[in-house]
């Protein structure tokens, strides 16, 4: 039995075996440097090292944090995979949402768990394979991925991408074993909170892993107070 | 030998590619654990297969964009370890950033400058500085992932109606930041981009509702991302 009170022995086996996979990932990472300096005899010295680091952990270990504790209750036992193998934000995220639509499963659920493992696992190996591909075929592929309306097209990935998973999110009112009604209500003051402060405050640009810690309270403050007041309505699914 | 050709060396490509397989092989795994657990709940094999599906068709397009990344990162950084930090946590605007500081903190006014120097004894601090530096999303992911998604779960499951509005809050206080930072906050074509992208996921979802045709659905993100990214080329000459 879990030691954990309504979470099951599958997840937390999950959690485990992602630990220990992590562990085993952050020693390639820092193990295949070592090894080839040891190999050419070039090792840097510590001070070396940590001159190149302090700068990009003072950048960038706030907003990794800030992801963690935003995109883990929604990535759930698969956010070891998926910080692992990066790309959070535009594949795995859309994954996990996109497996819990077309399996009706509600996120925070063993099932929901399960299901967002399979569409980040599958996501991570995907990308795997098609950049080992991109790595054989370098040399024909350049020209045809470099050109301008290529890059064109992938610089506003971003919003494509934002433009269906939105729909998704409002559209969707099935939640497990609840419907909910009126959802995308407890999405306004968040969003107009966070138009104001891009345009009276500061552009949040670059920031948006910051923005986001700062919206979940607000959005759960919205959709609690809405819920209270009956603006939203999550209504049992009646099981035949 | 010099740093690119250290950076190309038969050492670290066989290094790589065993870090490789070791992500791949948790992909498997984890994959693996979740297919069992979903069959055991009472999911059918082709809803799992419509998931494996849809993340495989959906993760092309984006992936292609990481071959592009590869394209610019290995001609600075040699071929394997732009797979490897491709494939492994990272994204090409982060290796760019992380090499050139490496390349500063190394003494050079540039990673431009250290390439052209082909200095060899900078290889591993710029090797170690880049991996240190992302690294901590994985070792947040470590230390307090379980704790988040165990504690939202449980909090959840005990909450009823309130528990299962509350999962749903952490994808709209996600789009609350996004929707604006991926359209109006980047300019005209991004929100046409966005807005094309939107129209062409509900135009998916209301033909599967009024024709019944439910394996369209696999393709709703990956049609939606394709089309809204061949429209930002439309909108940039239209707009841009």
């Amino acid at each position: 039995m879990s030691k954990h009170p309504g979470v099951s022995e599958y997840v937390n086996t999950a959690h485990n075996i992602g630990r220990i996979g992590t562990v085993i990932a952050i020693a390639f990472m820092l193990g295949i440097p070592l090894v080839l300096c040891a190999i050419y005899d070039i090792m840097p010295s510590f001070n070396q090292v940590v001159v190149g680091a302090m700068g990009l952990l003072t950048m960038y270990v706030p907003t990794a944090l800030s992801e963690v504790i935003s995109f883990t209750p929604m990535l759930g036992s698969s956010c070891y995979i998926c910080f692992i193998t990066g790309n959070v934000q535009n594949l795995k995220i859309p994954c996990v949402l996109n497996a819990l639509d077309l399996t009706g499963a509600s996120q925070g659920t063993d099932l929901g768990d399960a299901v967002s493992c399979i569409g980040v696992a599958v996501s991570s190996m995907v990308t795997m394979i098609v950049v080992a591909l991109g790595v054989v075929l370098l040399t024909p592929l350049q020209p045809i991925l470099t050109h301008p309306m290529v890059k064109t097209a992938t610089a506003y990935m971003l919003p494509a991408l934002f433009g269906s998973l939105v729909v998704g999110t409002i559209m969707g009112k099935k939640s497990g074993d609840y419907m909910i009604q009126n959802k995308p209500l407890a999405m306004v003051p968040p969003l107009i909170a966070i138009i104001l402060f891009n345009y009276l405050i500061h552009p949040i640009k670059g920031k948006e892993g910051f923005a986001l810690l700062a919206c979940i309270p607000l959005t759960l403050l919205s959709a609690y107070i809405f819920f209270k007041k009956g603006w939203i309505k999550v209504t049992p699914i009646k099981k035949d | 030998m010099g740093f690119l050709e250290v950076m190309n060396s038969k050492p670290l490509y066989i290094m790589v590619m065993i870090g490789l397989g070791y992500v791949f092989l948790m992909c498997v795994f984890m994959m693996q654990r979740a297919w069992k657990h979903c069959l055991s709940l009472g999911m059918t094999k082709s809803q799992l297969m419509d998931i494996v599906k849809s993340s495989t068709i959906y993760t092309i397009i984006p992936s292609l964009s990481v071959v592009i990344g590869l394209f610019s990162l290995s001609t600075v950084l040699g071929v394997p370890w732009s797979w490897f930090r491709l494939s492994v946590i990272g994204s090409v605007s982060y290796e760019l950033v992380a090499a050139d500081m490496a390349a500063i903190g190394a003494g050079y006014d540039s990673l431009a400058a250290l390439v052209a120097a082909n200095d060899v004894s900078v290889v591993g601090s710029v090797m170690l500085s880049m991996s240190i530096g992302i690294i901590g999303g994985v070792v947040g992911c470590l230390f307090i992932g379980k704790k988040i998604h165990l504690s939202t779960m449980e909090y959840s499951a005990s909450n009823g109606e309130w528990g299962a509005l509350m999962m749903a809050c952490f994808t709209m206080a996600m789009h609350s930041v996004f929707l604006p930072a991926r359209s109006i906050f980047m300019g005209s074509v991004a929100t046409a981009t966005l807005l094309t992208s939107a129209l062409c996921t509900y135009l998916h979802n209301w033909a599967v509702k009024k024709y019944g045709i439910r394996w369209l659905s696999n393709f709703t993100m990956a049609d939606s991302l394709i089309v809204g990214m061949a429209s930002a080329i439309l909108w940039t000459n239209l707009l841009g």
